[in-house]
């Protein structure tokens, strides 16, 4: 795949995207169809024939009722003007305002949000070789190739065009509050400036200030700019670039070709095995057999042929498309498209053109940024105006802005948030979840709705046997306690009924282990052939063993492979038995087949007549299975007569006289890809959890609403609006729709909607599941759920999933089984592929957003308690309390580490029995937050710094009353001798000096007061008797916060570096009671807050 | 804080919402409710608050500062200050002292500020203070520590003694002969301590080796803080001192005295200014008398001053002078003007 990962994030930008050439597609393939009216993957009334061989009931009669009558489906004419786009509803071609480039672009989205529309495969052999120039026996000439290579592109897909790395570097430096960090870095060099120019031994502070604040917007920058890359860099670990080859026919010679070089109209040889190497109609077939389960999410390998059998591309039997693979036998073909013009190039782009919208996260902290902002804005200006009003001069002015800037502006918080979502993502690795970009780790926790995926998601993504019918019972084959093998029988092996069945699923199957397979479970063994044969070679290996052997001891003498018209598969073993035959026939194929070549049925150990009854029985089994979306098979045998099969009698294949003969109905087995083990649970947590979960699949309705009974996502007493009208015996159009909250819905039903039809479908049903759908449904799904204001996450591993993935708020994908084009449109990636790691996620998400809230308003506690000083610096005229410097060394030493040891919080209450957030309203911000944080608490942590400041100016001689208004003495440097209410005398760097030693006390009073606010912004509801202080990150934080301040304040030299003073340890005592004071007011809110739910208090002082 | 962004009027409608009758987002009840609560919570804060800045006051002692010399931040190391000063409202951070001797509303500013120093200065014969001489012991009170500020009166300060600088005479700056006074910051229980005199009584014959060995001693200081900006004792007032002690006509205790008392200097800062001033005069005398010390904020304490008068300094150029405080216990620092001012002198 491509060398690069779409940067996906919130930064993704409009240009990223990139101009399709549009001029360069085929003239054979018409993207223009609208909405691909007609064609579903399956359109029902079209189905010719079942997709399976055996041909299980797909047809179902419930399934019929629940369709409308519909317009049989023919493809419509190609009409340009008809040409409207699938889902936006508003015509590509708008008067263009915008630039060329970006139309074409939006049109070229549009188109890939239309469905393939081809004709390769519809018109004759001939015509296609004339319009490709190659012949089917000698291939293209190499210069026809290069010319093709030149005229369609080379076969590969265009990689997302990255954003350059200077581009993100530079959004890093001014996101934020960087835009504020660099203007109070340019005021301070314009103080600096000025000062510079009037006097000539100007003071460097200023100059050292704004140094500092570039430093520091440079520093962070460049750490989120790492974090980011880091991320980003995870990607790379999933790129295995295998180089593939092709067998190709080329100047009548077959070469092996390395895939990129693959041209239109090359002819290609195909064994099973091989990875199709681009979309190819076969012009030969040898029982090949495709999975194109990452392009549709089915699971099962279908037959492909040379025959065109169905108009639309994806359902006709003569195409094979690139990136499927080959299960089993030849083929040859013609390659029709290469790279992006395949369809998986189509899907691919179609991904990497959607622009993901914003992280939850991001627009929580965008709307953080952009309050706390407009706060620092208000207050600066507000001051500005107020001291040029009070005559101050234009510099101290700017001076007091550049304070009330940097007071305002968490410098460390944003850093602190990376901090946080880092740590999370990585606990949630080491829980199977990789996320691929930070901000990621919280949408999970946003998420109220996940359209999960079927295939490989919540099922395992293979065949295995779920039932056996015989001797007139149902038997489950595994986990007979599960409440929904309720009241079948257990299988007995030693049964005369069930050895018969497993006989006869024994002989008659071609499926076999791989060689060389000694000591491996039966369940990890590697099997050769189709999924249904494996499934049963597999159990009959477990329940009764030695499967091979037995083989070998009953050889098979005469075989009837499978063909689509007849629909059965029969051989004849050597087999001696007590009645003198020598030769046993076993048969298996469609049930309804099967049956019809019976006249008798073993129950009970006997053979008994296949009287009306027993083919009642027969049938409500059937039915039974099939209503379940398994796939079923019936089996029957016979011993051939003696008298006309002697010992070593010749049997011909061509004419098997054996089928004249009416033989013994000996059961049904059914198989069904099974959902994961522990699925259900995840599932029933989710919904505990206030999560919705959607199956969106491209598999048929029937398995999709078994599996989702399966997995609860419909709960076991809910029923569809056809399941009701059947049960109580009335027609659908009888029935309230409104009575009904399950729905089934159909991707060809999904076509015929508009957007408000979805919604209100959407709205209405509260278990939905969607079958058949197309990977542009996927999307149309996901949009109408994002439309509803939900957040939604979707799960997927195929290239079908892909465009939904990154339309989805978070799309997950599959470490093990995921298509490379799905890891890279995913944010998150299962690495154990199993949906219940899903559920740590969310929780993990649930917990970084309260943790993450609580780390947001310790930080912002001390904001405050750091503007104070200057408003009463500039109203009251009192010297400085508390220097810029300090500030820093609080919002980017002391306050950093506990802040993020808050990320280490367990939760509260039990957060998966929670709602998810509202997105309008849970804000990570809330005003009740700001009102406590600023209000209150940010306000007791000033007065605790005021009454640090007032007790070191009155010790030392300056008493509060003879500090208002001594500012401008204070700082005028020419006055070398400033009386205090003693008498004495001080110089200026005397003054300067106690200015600072307040500076320092004040900034240990804000770590005092941290110590409370640390503890209270643990909880946010109980009390912290009851949390405790388990969270030793935490504690050791608090210790880490003092210790800092230590450091800052007491080793020699800081008085210069950083202009902190030795304190006496008595002046750490003043901001004590403030502290406890924090403590107890706090236990009290949040006592009230406990005891009167609802009431004012916690609607106003609850965060 | 809900933001009015996306729709338009948005915040207009957060500003006023007419359908819920909200203000801000808040209806009148709600923004009554909480202004209350907030009223509330910043009284009861405050209260606390002044409960707690009482508490802290019942600790301290209002006569005196708590931290006293190095204890506290003013450390022991007093600063040098002069009047007059420039005019703070128009020119902060200057130090120049520019006057044009010819015009009178001019020069005023200057001799002004000095006049309203000289009235601060209590009459002779107040309650608060008395006459202190050298060795007299007039004042035998002014050294007990023991004693109550009420109990203690300062020494009086004669405003007749010096000489050409009084108001009469607008203190030399009608004739270009301006005066400065130099006076020393006073920081509580600060002593001088005395050159010569080894922390004890004078002693005649132990007297000119232990002055040579300080200066010596104050040289290689200047050595090694080629930063701070020290000088050697200038040689007049080295003359002027040696002078004074051997006069035979004071007894040893005025000698010691003597010796304890710090001692004033004023120079033209670099060469060109060492020329430009001229000849300078002190008055009364170029030290502050020891019997002013300790200041422990005594009842009308005057802080003592020396006038310096510069006889004949050059017109029309700017003179950078420089004062310095001489005692044993004084260091000079210029970055931080400790025992030592700065000031510029320009005449028009």
């Amino acid at each position: 795949m491509s060398a690069g990962k779409p940067n996906m994030g919130r930064k993704l930008s409009r240009k990223s995207s990139y101009v399709f050439e549009n001029g360069q597609i085929p003239g054979y393939v018409h993207m223009i169809r609208q909405a691909s009216r007609t064609s579903s993957m399956v359109s029902r009334t079209t189905d010719p024939e079942p997709r399976e061989s055996y041909g299980s009931p797909r047809v179902s009669r419930l399934w019929k009722e629940t369709r409308q009558p519909r317009t049989p489906a023919t493809p419509e004419p190609p009409d340009v003007d008809e040409r409207t786009p699938l889902l936006l509803g508003k015509t590509p071609k708008k008067p263009d305002t915008r630039s060329d480039e970006e139309a074409k672009a939006e049109s070229v989205l549009a188109d890939l949000r239309k469905e393939l529309e081809m004709d390769s495969h519809k018109i004759s052999l001939d015509e296609l070789y004339t319009r490709l120039e190659t012949n089917p026996e000698n291939g293209l000439s190499n210069r026809q190739a290069e010319l093709h290579q030149s005229k369609y592109g080379m076969n590969l897909l265009t990689p997302p065009k990255e954003t350059p790395e200077w581009i993100k570097f530079a959004r890093n430096l001014l996101g934020g509050f960087a835009i504020l960090m660099w203007i109070g870095a340019f005021l301070c060099f314009a103080a600096f400036a000025v000062q510079n120019a009037t006097k000539p031994d100007a003071p460097k502070d200023y100059l050292y200030l704004g140094i500092v604040l570039a430093s520091v917007v440079l520093i962070s920058g460049l750490f989120s700019y790492y974090q980011e890359a880091k991320s980003s860099r995870i990607m790379d670990s999933f790129k295995k670039l295998v180089p593939q080859h092709a067998q190709v026919i080329r100047e009548g010679s077959q070469l092996s070709v390395c895939v990129t070089e693959l041209a239109v109209g090359d002819v290609v040889e195909l064994t099973y095995g091989d990875r199709i190497p681009a979309d190819i109609r076969l012009i030969e077939s040898f029982g090949l057999k495709v999975d194109n389960s990452a392009l549709t999410g089915e699971s099962e390998a279908v037959a492909r042929s040379a025959e065109c059998t169905h108009d639309n591309p994806l359902e006709t039997k003569n195409l094979v498309f690139f990136s499927t693979s080959a299960i089993e036998g030849t083929g040859k073909g013609i390659v029709v498209n290469v790279g992006d013009k395949t369809l998986m190039g189509r899907i691919a782009g179609l991904a990497s053109r959607l622009e993901s919208s914003q992280t939850p996260i991001a627009r929580e902290m965008d709307h953080f940024v952009h309050i706390i902002s407009s706060v620092a804005i208000f207050f600066g200006v507000l001051f500005f105006i107020i001291s040029v009003a009070m005559g101050y001069s234009w510099l101290d002015s700017a001076v007091f802005l550049i304070g009330i800037i940097v007071a305002n502006v968490p410098e460390g918080l944003l850093a602190t948030v990376t901090v946080c979502l880092a740590l999370t993502a990585k606990r949630m690795a080491s829980k199977n979840c990789l996320v691929k970009h930070l901000e990621a780790v919280e949408t999970l926790g946003s998420v109220s709705v996940i359209c999960s995926d079927k295939t490989g998601t919540l099922t395992q993504n293979k065949m295995s046997m779920s039932r056996m019918w015989y001797n007139g019972k149902m038997h489950a084959v595994e986990r007979p306690d599960d409440p929904d093998n309720e009241g079948l029988s257990k299988i007995i092996v030693g049964d005369p009924e069930f050895m018969a069945l497993a006989t006869v699923a024994r002989l008659c199957s071609r499926a076999h282990f791989k060689v060389g397979q000694v000591g491996i479970p039966d369940a990890l063994r590697e099997v050769v052939g189709d999924a249904t044969e494996s499934a049963i070679l597999k159990r009959m290996e477990t329940l009764l063993g030695n499967v091979e052997q037995y083989r070998f001891r009953n050889k098979k003498v005469c075989e009837i492979p499978f063909n689509s018209t007849n629909k059965y598969q029969a051989s004849v073993h050597c087999n001696k038995s007590d009645c003198g035959s020598h030769f046993l026939l076993a048969m298996k194929g469609a049930p309804e087949k099967i049956i019809e070549q019976c006249s008798t049925i073993l129950i009970n150990g006997e053979t008994k007549e296949l009287d009306e009854q027993c083919k009642a029985e027969f049938k409500a089994a059937y039915e039974e299975l099939g209503a379940r979306g398994e796939r079923v098979i019936g089996f029957c045998d016979y011993r051939l007569p003696p008298e006309e099969f002697p010992e070593g009698h010749l049997f011909n294949t061509e004419n098997p006289e054996f089928m004249s003969f009416t033989f013994r109905f000996v059961g049904l087995i059914s198989l069904i890809d099974p959902p994961r083990v522990n699925v259900p649970n995840a599932v029933r947590t989710c919904r505990s959890a206030g999560i919705k979960v959607v199956m969106v699949t491209g598999d048929h309705p029937l398995t999709a609403k078994a599996i989702a009974r399966q997995v609860g996502i419909i709960s076991p007493g809910n029923k569809t609006l056809d399941e009701l009208a059947a049960t109580q015996g009335v027609p659908v159009s009888d029935l309230d729709p409104s009575q009904v909250k399950v729905a089934v819905i159909h991707g060809s039903e999904l076509i015929d909607m508009d957007e408000e039809e979805l919604d209100a479908i959407i709205r209405n049903f509260d278990e939905l599941v969607f079958a058949r759908t197309s990977p542009q449904q996927k999307l149309q799904i996901v949009e109408g759920f994002q439309r509803q204001g939900t957040c939604v996450a979707v799960t997927g591993d195929g290239v079908n999933d892909s465009p939904a993935l990154k339309k989805a708020d978070i799309g997950i994908s599959m470490g093990i089984t995921g298509s490379d084009v799905s890891k890279e449109a995913a944010d998150m990636i299962l690495l154990d592929d199993n949906f219940a790691s899903i559920v740590t996620g969310v929780e993990e998400g649930r917990l970084i957003f309260d943790n993450l809230k609580k780390c947001v308003f310790y930080t912002l506690t001390d904001n405050i308690s750091e503007l104070t000083p200057f408003f009463l610096f500039i109203l009251a005229r009192i010297p400085l309390p508390l220097g810029t410097i300090s500030i820093l060394c609080i919002d980017l030493g002391t306050d950093v580490v506990p802040a993020v040891s808050l990320a280490y919080e367990k939760g509260e209450s039990d957060i998966m029995r929670r709602s998810p957030r509202n997105p309008l309203k849970d804000n990570l911000v809330t005003k009740q937050l700001i009102s406590y944080a600023y209000g209150q608490i940010g306000m007791i942590e000033s007065f605790a710094g005021m009454l640090t400041y007032f007790v070191i100016m009155s010790e030392n001689g300056f008493l509060p009353l003879k500090l208002l208004g001594l500012r401008s003495q204070w700082d005028a440097q020419q006055i070398n001798d400033l009386e205090d209410s003693f008498g004495q005398e001080w110089t200026y760097e005397q003054r300067k000096r106690l200015e600072n030693t307040c500076s320092a006390a004040y900034f240990v009073s804000i770590v005092v007061c941290q110590w409370a606010n640390l503890i209270i912004s643990k909880t946010r509801r109980v009390s912290i008797f009851k949390k405790g202080m388990t969270n030793w990150v935490l504690n050791f934080a608090l210790i880490f916060e003092t210790a800092l301040a230590c450091v800052l304040i007491y080793t020699p030299g800081m008085d210069v570096a950083l202009k902190m003073m030795p304190l006496r340890v008595h002046w750490w005592l003043p901001a004590l009671p403030f502290a406890i004071l924090i403590f107890v007011y706090d236990e009290i809110r949040r006592l009230i807050i406990r005891k009167f739910p609802g009431s004012w208090v916690e609607e106003e002082f609850y965060y | 804080m809900p933001k009015g962004k996306g729709d338009e009027g948005g915040f207009m409608k957060f500003l006023w919402n007419s359908d819920t009758g909200e203000f801000l987002g808040r209806t009148g009840s709600s923004w009554g409710k909480i202004i209350v609560f907030y009223i509330i919570f910043f009284a009861g804060l405050a209260a606390f608050f002044l409960l707690m800045l009482y508490i802290f006051f019942l600790t301290l002692d209002l006569q005196k500062p708590k931290w006293q010399m190095t204890n506290g931040l003013i450390g022991d190391n007093p600063g040098v200050g002069f009047r007059p000063q420039p005019d703070q409202d128009k020119n902060v951070d200057s130090t120049l002292i520019w006057f044009d001797r010819n015009r009178k509303e001019n020069y005023e500013f200057w001799s002004k500020q000095l006049d309203e120093w000289f009235n601060e200065i209590p009459k002779e014969g107040g309650s608060d203070v008395t006459k202190c001489s050298f060795g007299a012991g007039g004042t035998d009170t002014y050294k007990d520590k023991n004693k109550k500020r009420e109990q203690i009166a300062s020494c009086f300060v004669d405003n007749k003694q010096f000489g050409e600088c009084n108001p009469e005479n607008k203190f030399g700056y009608r004739l270009g002969e301006p005066c400065i006074l130099v006076k020393l910051n006073r920081i509580y229980a600060w002593e001088p301590i005395g050159f010569g005199l080894n922390g004890k009584q004078y002693n005649q014959a132990n007297f000119p080796e232990i002055f040579s060995n300080e200066l010596k001693e104050l040289e290689k200081d200047i050595e090694n803080n080629p930063q701070q900006g020290m000088k050697p004792m200038p040689l007049f007032l080295q003359e002027y001192i040696k002078k004074e002690v051997e006069t035979q006509d004071h007894n040893p205790q005025w000698k010691t005295d003597f010796l304890n008392s710090v001692f004033i200097s004023c120079e033209g800062e670099n060469p060109a200014d060492k020329e430009n001033i001229g000849p300078i005069s002190y008055y009364p005398h170029p030290y502050i008398p020891s019997y002013y010390f300790p200041f422990t904020n005594q009842r009308g304490y005057q802080s003592p001053f020396v006038m310096v008068q510069l006889k004949k300094p050059m017109p029309g150029v700017l003179i950078n002078v420089e004062c310095r405080a001489w005692a044993r216990n004084i260091n000079h620092n210029r970055p931080d003007r400790l025992g030592m001012v700065h000031f510029e002198i320009m005449i028009d």
